[in-house]
């Protein structure tokens, strides 16, 4: 008697624990596949984050820099991009659109750094030269 | 039931230590960044892994601080109050330039330029600053105003051409100075001093204790160590031809310096054609064949200095340079787009 009650509670064990496994797997799921969709630009102005916009929604954001300097940020169809902008040179302007994770955008003169970044990194190069 | 309890519990750790390891895989260092625009004509990023904003700040800071240092003693065109550097050795006082007592350095860097200068059988050449001077020159103006833009004319050019001999630039170690004995040279040091200089940043993070930091300072990359997961920093290398299309290369680095020079970094354009800053010594103008030549090595000085010299070989001698040194793997992406590369260079691909 006391031995099948053994053998009853180990199976029933097997069958809790692989329940509770099961939750495990596809709670990491969940929460890896909602990490992965983060794919963002981060702007900062001299060194200090200005702000973090995903690219998965489209806008047009005006960056203010100093006195009166301005890059115009768009972001459309999953890409960032600098419109048009204050500083002499307008290199930032001439910029491909970023979109793949390490790229960025630099402006010189505003001291603007758009870079583009990922919650999940997995396979994502760090930096992009 | 007490068994039950046990596999409850044992369960319960199983279902946290899983969730956190997906939502945290660095377990308590984070990443941050920090950039500057002031150093070299160029912006520098550090990525770096700390325990919290102030403890990589502090460091950070220091870094980038040291970096200004280097900007200033090896600035050829700005001149600091207090101090010399090597605008002030470029200096002429009553047609002659003086013997200067210069920073330890400077002479540091100026000895590895020598260094770098033999090992390369001068085709990266710090005593060419006259020659370079004329198309930095001419390069301003015509960036200013793109309708008038010009070329220096070869004359002018063949004539600096005859004041670049690295044996004229004499240094004093004993005393720390520095004279030039041919009035009409001038030293550039445009082709090593950022990446020297990153070195010395990157050195001095790792006499810190730093690992898990990664350098850029205008394309002059360097590792000081793995990310704290243990994997290697990965450096997407840009398609020079093409900068929409697939990267070149993803590149694994732990240590090692990555410096790419290319023709499309920093050019001007006159009737129509570019004209870019890397010049050949004995043509005195652009060197050609190439789009771009990255250099990984282990120092960053190096690297810088390679890129430049590879930049004037053929692919033919270049691997017969690379091979005649330790640790160096060079990737060459000629006019037509094609890339070639030397035998370490696979190594460091991320598969």
């Amino acid at each position: 008697m006391e031995h099948i009650d053994k053998t009853r509670l180990r199976r029933n064990d097997v069958i809790f624990i692989a329940a509770l496994l099961a939750v495990v797997a596809i709670a990491g799921a969940c929460l890896y596949f909602l990490r992965g969709e983060g794919n963002t630009v981060t702007v900062t102005v001299d060194g200090e984050v200005y702000a973090t916009y995903s690219l998965a929604v489209d806008r047009v954001e005006d960056i203010h820099t100093g006195k009166d300097g301005l890059n115009r940020l768009v972001i459309k169809d999953g890409k960032a991009w600098v419109e048009t902008a204050s500083c002499p040179d307008g290199i930032c302007a001439a910029h491909k659109p970023i979109h793949r994770e390490g790229e960025s955008i630099v402006c010189l003169p505003n001291k603007v750094v758009i870079t583009v970044s990922t919650a999940d990194s997995g396979n994502q190069p760090d930096i992009v030269v | 039931m007490k068994r039950r309890i046990l596999c409850a519990a044992l369960a319960l750790c199983l279902l946290c230590a899983g969730l956190s390891a997906c939502g945290k895989p660095e377990e308590k260092l984070e990443k941050f960044s920090a950039y500057s625009f002031d150093y070299f004509d160029t912006a520098t990023t550090i990525v770096g892994y700390a325990e919290n904003q102030e403890a990589f700040d502090a460091l950070a800071n220091q870094a980038i601080a040291r970096l200004g240092e280097y900007h200033r003693l090896y600035n050829i065109y700005l001149r600091y109050e207090g101090m010399e550097n090597l605008c002030t050795v470029n200096e002429l006082v009553d047609g002659a330039h003086r013997t200067v007592t210069v920073d330890r350095r400077i002479i540091d860097l100026l000895l590895y330029a020598r260094e770098m200068h033999d090992k390369t059988g001068g085709m990266v050449n710090v005593a060419m600053g006259s020659v370079l001077k004329l198309w930095h020159d001419y390069r301003t103006i015509g960036i200013d105003d793109m309708q008038n833009a010009s070329l220096p004319p070869m004359d002018k050019l063949k004539e600096a051409a005859q004041h670049v001999d690295i044996t004229k630039m004499v240094i004093d170690e004993e005393k720390s100075t520095v004279t030039l004995t041919d009035p009409q040279m001038r030293l550039d040091v445009g082709a090593i001093a950022k990446g020297y200089a990153t070195e010395q940043v990157a050195k001095w993070l790792e006499a810190q204790g730093v690992r898990g930091w990664l350098l850029n300072v205008g394309g002059n990359v360097r590792a000081v160590g793995k990310k704290p997961d243990d994997t290697p920093w990965t450096v997407g290398l840009e398609n020079p031809e093409d900068p929409t299309a697939d990267y070149l290369a993803y590149l694994s680095l732990t240590k090692e310096a990555l410096v790419t020079s290319g023709s499309y970094q920093r050019f001007y354009i006159v009737d129509g054609k570019s004209y870019h800053h890397i010049i050949h010594p004995d043509t005195l103008m652009p060197a050609e064949g190439y789009l771009s030549v990255s250099v990984i090595c282990p120092d960053s000085g190096m690297g810088d200095a390679l890129s430049t010299a590879l930049f004037c070989m053929s692919i033919e001698d270049g691997k017969a340079l690379v091979n005649s040194l330790k640790d160096v793997a060079v990737s060459w992406v000629t006019d037509d787009g094609k890339q070639t590369v030397s035998d370490g260079w696979k190594e460091y691909v991320k598969k």
